[in-house]
C-alpha cells in the first residue's frame, strides 16, 4: 500500500510486478542520463560568451544526434518488448475468481470448488482498526504462490479493478469479460481501488487482496461453502 | 534625322531606369534626410543601429551640417592636432551612444523583481482567503494520533517490506532500525 511521501512505486508482491519495477528503473536511469546530458548542454551554451551568428549546418553532428537517440531507443525497447511479450504470457491458473463491479461495491465469486459468492464494501473509518477509504469488509482471500486467474466485469457501469502492487489494472465493463492472471509470493494485504469513474461514490469502492497459505485459503473455502 | 525605334527603346529604357534610381535615392533621402550612408550595417538597409555586436551603423547618426564638414577635413589630416572637443563633436556625428552607454546596465532586473514578488505575494493572500473561506476542514484522519495508528497498522502489516517503510522497522527490536 502506499506511504507517506510515496513518490515511487508501491513494493511488488507478484514476479511480474517486480520486472515492471525493474523496467520502469531501468527506463528512469536513461531519462536522468539524457536530462543531465542535454541540462549540461544549455547551461555550457547560456553562459558561453562566444556566439557564431552565423552558424547554418553540419552533416556530421546531424548524423551522430539522430543515430545516438536510436540505439539509446533500442536500449529502451528491448526490455520493454520482452515485458510486454511475458505480461501476455498465458498460464495455467490454479484458481479462478470473478468479480463483478457494482454501484458501489465489488462482489467476488469463487466457483471453482463450492460456490462462494460475497460483497465487499468499504468498511467506515475507525482509527484503531483501520485504514481510511482503504479497508473493507470482507476481503479477498488468495492462496500464495498460487498461479490465479481473475474475470472481471461489470453490472451496471464502467469500474476498473486494480491492485498497484501486483501490477493489475483492468476496466470493468458491462457486457464484457476482462482477464487478468497473477501470482502472489508474499503474504499480506494489498489494496487497491476503483479506477474508472463510476459514479457519487467512485472514491469509496476499494479493493483489498488478503495473501494466506494454501491451507488456510482451503480452510476458508470449507468454511464458508 | 529622326529616330529609329530601336534607339527610341534604348532610351527609353535609359530614361526609365535612371527615374528609379532617382525614385529609391528620393525616397531614401526622404527617410533619413541628409545622412551619409557609409556601409552595410545590420541588414543591409540604411538605418542607425546601436548595437554591441553589429559596431558599424549603415548611416551616420546626424546630418551633416558645415561645421561637421569642415571638422571631417580636418580628420583627414594629423589626429594629434584635432583637440578632445573635436574628436567628440566627431564622434557624437556619426554615432548615437558610446560603448560604454550601450553596455551600461538598465537596472531593469529590479522592476522585474519587484512586480513578481507583488503578483506573488497576492498569489498567496488568494491562498489564504481560500483556505479559510473556500475549502474544507481535512478529514479526522490526517490528525497526528491518527496518522501514528495508521502507522502502527502498516508496520504491522508489514507493508511494503523490501525498500518501503517496514524494511526501516527492526521487528526484533520493536523499534526503527
Amino acid at each position: 500500500m502506499p506511504t507517506w511521501g510515496c513518490l515511487g512505486l508501491q513494493d511488488s508482491a507478484s514476479p511480474l510486478m517486480e520486472q515492471l519495477t525493474y523496467f520502469h528503473d531501468h527506463t528512469m536511469f536513461i531519462l536522468i542520463l539524457i536530462t543531465t546530458l542535454v541540462g549540461y548542454i544549455l547551461i555550457n551554451s547560456a553562459l558561453n560568451s562566444l556566439i557564431n551568428r552565423f552558424l547554418l549546418e553540419n552533416q556530421e553532428i546531424e548524423i551522430i544526434w539522430t543515430i545516438l537517440p536510436a540505439i539509446i531507443l533500442i536500449f529502451i525497447a528491448m526490455p520493454s518488448l520482452r515485458l510486454l511479450y511475458l505480461l501476455d504470457e498465458t498460464n495455467n491458473s490454479s484458481v479462478t475468481i470473478k468479480t463483478i463491479g457494482h454501484q458501489w461495491y465489488w462482489s467476488y465469486e469463487y466457483s471453482d470448488f463450492l460456490d462462494i459468492e460475497f460483497d465487499s464494501f468499504m468498511a467506515p473509518y475507525n482509527m484503531d482498526s483501520n485504514l481510511r477509504l482503504l479497508d473493507v469488509d470482507n476481503r479477498i482471500p488468495i492462496p500464495l504462490n498460487t498461479q490465479i486467474r481473475l474475470i472481471i466485469s461489470a453490472a451496471d457501469v464502467i469500474h476498473s479493478w486494480t491492485i498497484p502492487s501486483l501490477g493489475v489494472k483492468a476496466d470493468a465493463i458491462p457486457g464484457r469479460l476482462n482477464q487478468v492472471s497473477f501470482l502472489l509470493n508474499r503474504p499480506g494485504l494489498f489494496y487497491g481501488q476503483c479506477s474508472e469513474i463510476c459514479g457519487a461514490n467512485h472514491s469509496f469502492m476499494p479493493i483489498l487482496i488478503e495473501s494466506i497459505s494454501v491451507d488456510s485459503f482451503l480452510n476458508w473455502v470449507s468454511s464458508n461453502s | 534625322m529622326a529616330l529609329n525605334p530601336m534607339y527610341r527603346r534604348a532610351l527609353a529604357l535609359t530614361i526609365q531606369q535612371v527615374s528609379r534610381q532617382q525614385t529609391a535615392a528620393a525616397s531614401t533621402v526622404s527617410k533619413i534626410g541628409n545622412r551619409d550612408v557609409v556601409g552595410f550595417g545590420m541588414n543591409g538597409t540604411p538605418s542607425y543601429i546601436d548595437r554591441v555586436d553589429f559596431p558599424m551603423p549603415a548611416i551616420r547618426f546626424k546630418e551633416n551640417t558645415p561645421d561637421i564638414q569642415a571638422l571631417r577635413e580636418k580628420e583627414k589630416e594629423d589626429w594629434k592636432k584635432l583637440t578632445l572637443e573635436e574628436k567628440k563633436a566627431l564622434y557624437r556625428a556619426s554615432f548615437c551612444q558610446t560603448f560604454a552607454e550601450m553596455k551600461a546596465p538598465t537596472g531593469e532586473w529590479k522592476s522585474v523583481l519587484g512586480i513578481t514578488l507583488i503578483l506573488s505575494s497576492l498569489g498567496i493572500w488568494i491562498y489564504m482567503w481560500m483556505k479559510m473561506y473556500v475549502y474544507d476542514d481535512l478529514p479526522e484522519s490526517f490528525k497526528p494520533e491518527h496518522q501514528e495508528a495508521q502507522l502502527k497498522r502498516m508496520i504491522g502489516l508489514g507493508a511494503n517490506p523490501v525498500q518501503g517503510i517496514s524494511s526501516k522497522w527492526d521487528y526484533a527490536k520493536g523499534d526503527w532500525k
